[in-house]
């Protein structure tokens, strides 16, 4: 139909041409692969420099376990830490000069911190650690270890065992996690997940986002009036569908460029990689052309689905602030989705998973990620599709039925009666 | 052929009544009056006959089709609430809307072009909607329902808010328009436009039809029954329930309806011996205002 497409393509360049558009469609992404890039860089090229630490042991008996515990932390081939200096105080003047020392040592850059290990330390007095970056997680963590190391070893002693022997023991097993797939094995490092829930939250934020533009769009037309013009030249049901279209390519669009640049990256961004900085560590992420396909289909089904509810709501009623006021339980329904992330995390064979994937209202989302996860069978994502799809199909039709009644009616919001009236007039 | 033909169209909302068994006939190339008081059921009528509405029961046919997508581009529509999109240029509102109406796009902007100019807005084309005064916005959407050349226009209260010098530019387009053939329904609460422009009028109340026709013989029935005096000073004088039903003043000038048989030289006379002095002493078809408020007023009882 030539109106349909002119109502399409309306939609489609006065969106398209907005700055908004322009920067969240090609700049976010541009932004990630600054991002991937630089990481990867930083990666290869950060120089490996031994930080400088000194204790002051308030104690007498803890730095030199302190500081064995320190240094045999590694980076790469050399150590991450070197304790240059252990001075023990045995009083607080002592303490205090110390204390000053090492204080002009750090501002000078002498040193990168120090430890004052309180006398009263086994009486549970905090030790302190004085840097001029607290920000270094890592130093805290290797800090605190050594410390209880050092305490510990110092206690059993004490009691005549020996520490070495206890620790070796104790020992936690390192586990590397490997993915069991049909077509290998493959090292885990979060890249699974990672692709997993970025993939979820860019369909969810896409099918919010122009979703709610469906409803601005549908409440911009009626508020300014110009829908009484739009339905003199073709029928509401016609300008519905060009403007879901409309809208809806819109979000393919930006979809499109998100996902092409996603999967270019994965592609050859890690080959790239490696010619320019040989031996980074970036993960390999593996996104199937299937995967996109079904993303793509499912995009479909969801936007739709929610999208020609959107539409019917900025039908219904007579100002944007109202507007938001009626979308919110739809806003919620949709934004339910996201909050069940964790549990198919967890468990992405669940029957929680699975309901959730086969429900149609959370499906586009859900099965999208399960899909990421670990690849359901076939069955499963084509039976989520079809239900969706007949489910979207439905709504579609009733909105269609409330929007047409909607666009001319002004004053009072409808009750869930006349909606249904609605629905029911020739 | 008649433009437009309703036959026995009618459509409810719920439990309200909008419009109950109308009958219509507007014959082609006439400049049609629709009158009605507030919520008589105008807009919905109207919007039956450009399909945006569904009556329940009867039809509406437009130069013999029934309604249908080719009937929808045969009418042009000024709506009453106006309102365009704002932060779209004023050529490009003015290619949509022309598109939608069956004219392809670089026809549709050629048009737009040429009606700008005739409209004094040539110099706006590029700026956005929301850039535009009240009264330019309303000529870019009187641009919108005739850029198609339609055959059949439908106005709704086209001169509100518009200067004087906009309302006669809008004026003269319609005349001529007119003159070429088009037909136009014009749908006003004001009578002294009607009664300028109109051929014939149709006058709805509470849903049904009250009075239509031609408005020379709506008005002839009525005979020359109006007594118009423009007078200085005082009207007390105007004092005579024997001989006058209604008076309707305006400040200088007094519409006074007669009795029948009622002698207007009585009044006349009963003026020369108070000293007034008669700037204007007519006999008169009444105005279409008070036959409005007659027929209105009276089938409310």
């Amino acid at each position: 139909m030539r109106k349909i497409w002119l109502v399409f393509k309306r939609e489609y360049l006065v969106r398209v041409r907005t700055k908004g558009f322009i920067f969240s469609t090609f700049v976010v992404p541009m932004m990630l692969v600054a991002i991937v890039v630089i990481t990867a860089y930083v990666a290869s090229h950060q120089t490996v420099r031994t930080q400088q630490l000194a204790v002051i042991d308030g104690t007498g008996s803890l730095s030199a376990a302190i500081a064995r515990g320190l240094s045999q932390q590694l980076q790469g081939d050399q150590p991450a830490y070197r304790v240059a200096r252990e001075e023990s105080a045995a009083n607080p003047s002592e303490e205090k000069k110390w204390r000053d020392e090492f204080r002009t040592q750090v501002l000078h850059g002498k040193l990168d911190g120090f430890l004052l290990i309180p006398a009263g330390y086994f009486d549970g007095e905090r030790p302190i650690f004085y840097a001029r970056n607290t920000g270094d997680v890592a130093l805290a963590a290797s800090i605190r270890r050594a410390l209880d190391e050092a305490g510990a070893a110092y206690q059993l002693e004490a009691r005549g065992l020996d520490y070495e022997s206890i620790r070796s023991l104790l020992k936690g097993a390192p586990i590397t996690l490997i993915k069991v797939k049909a077509e290998g094995e493959e090292e885990e490092r979060g890249q699974t997940i990672g692709l997993a829930v970025a993939l979820m939250m860019v369909l969810y934020m896409t099918i919010f986002v122009y979703g709610i533009a469906t409803m601005q769009s549908v409440q911009e037309e009626k508020s300014t009036r110009v829908v009484e013009l739009l339905v003199s030249s073709l029928r509401p049901t016609h300008l519905l569908w060009g403007k879901l279209m409309g809208v809806g390519a819109v979000g393919f669009t930006q979809l499109a460029v998100w996902l092409g640049t996603g999967f270019s990256v994965i592609v050859y961004g890690r080959a790239a990689a490696e010619l320019l900085w040989p031996g980074n560590k970036l993960p390999h992420i593996e996104l199937p052309f299937l995967l996109l396909v079904f993303i793509v289909a499912f995009f479909i089904a969801g936007y739709f689905l929610y999208a020609s509810l959107y539409a019917a709501i900025g039908a219904m009623v007579s100002s944007t602030e109202e507007s938001q006021q009626v979308a919110t339980p739809l806003n919620l329904l949709l934004g339910f989705s996201p909050v069940m992330l964790g549990f198919v995390l967890r468990s992405p064979n669940s029957s929680t998973a699975v309901a959730l994937s086969m429900i149609p209202f959370s499906s586009p989302v859900h099965m999208v990620l399960r899909m990421a996860l670990q690849m359901p069978p076939l069955w499963q994502i084509l039976l989520s599709l079809s239900i969706v799809l007949l489910t979207t199909g439905g709504i579609v039709w009733l909105s269609a039925r409330v929007y047409r009644v909607g666009i001319l009616m002004y004053g009072k919001r409808p009750s869930l009666r006349e909606l249904a009236r609605w629905v029911r007039y020739s | 052929m008649d433009a437009v033909l309703i036959e026995g169209v009618t459509k409810r909302f719920n439990s309200v009544i909008a419009v109950n068994d109308f009958h219509l006939r507007v014959s082609e190339g006439a400049l049609f009056g629709l009158l009605g008081p507030n919520g008589a059921g105008k807009t919905t009528t109207l919007r039956m006959v450009m399909r945006m509405l569904v009556p329940d029961t009867g039809r509406v046919l437009i130069f013999g089709h029934l309604l249908g997508d080719r009937t929808q581009d045969l009418i042009g529509y000024l709506p009453e609430e106006r309102g365009l999109y704002p932060k779209m240029k004023v050529r490009e509102v003015l290619t949509f809307l022309g598109a939608l109406k069956g004219l392809s796009e670089a026809e549709a902007r050629r048009r737009a072009l040429h009606w700008l100019e005739r409209m004094e807005l040539a110099k706006w084309s590029e700026r956005k909607i929301y850039d535009l005064s009240k009264g330019m916005q309303q000529k870019i959407q009187f641009i919108a329902a005739v850029l198609h050349r339609p055959p059949l226009l439908i106005l709704d209260e086209p001169f509100s808010g518009l200067d004087p010098l906009n309302a006669a530019m809008i004026k003269d387009i319609m005349l001529d328009l007119r003159a070429q053939g088009t037909t136009i329904i014009l749908s006003t609460h004001r009578m002294e436009q009607v009664e300028m422009m109109c051929d014939s009028i149709c006058l709805i109340h509470q849903g049904r039809k009250v009075l239509d026709g031609d408005l020379k013989s709506i008005k002839r029935s009525y005979g020359q029954n109006t007594l118009r005096i423009e007078h200085a000073g005082d009207n007390g004088f105007l004092n005579f329930p024997e001989l006058v039903e209604s008076a309707n003043h305006h400040g200088a000038v007094v519409d006074l309806r007669l009795r029948p048989g009622a002698d207007p030289q009585q009044i006349l006379r009963a003026a020369v011996e108070r000293g007034i002095a008669i700037t204007r002493f007519e006999l008169i078809e009444p105005p279409l205002n008070d036959i409005f408020i007659e027929k209105v007023s009276g089938s409310d009882a």
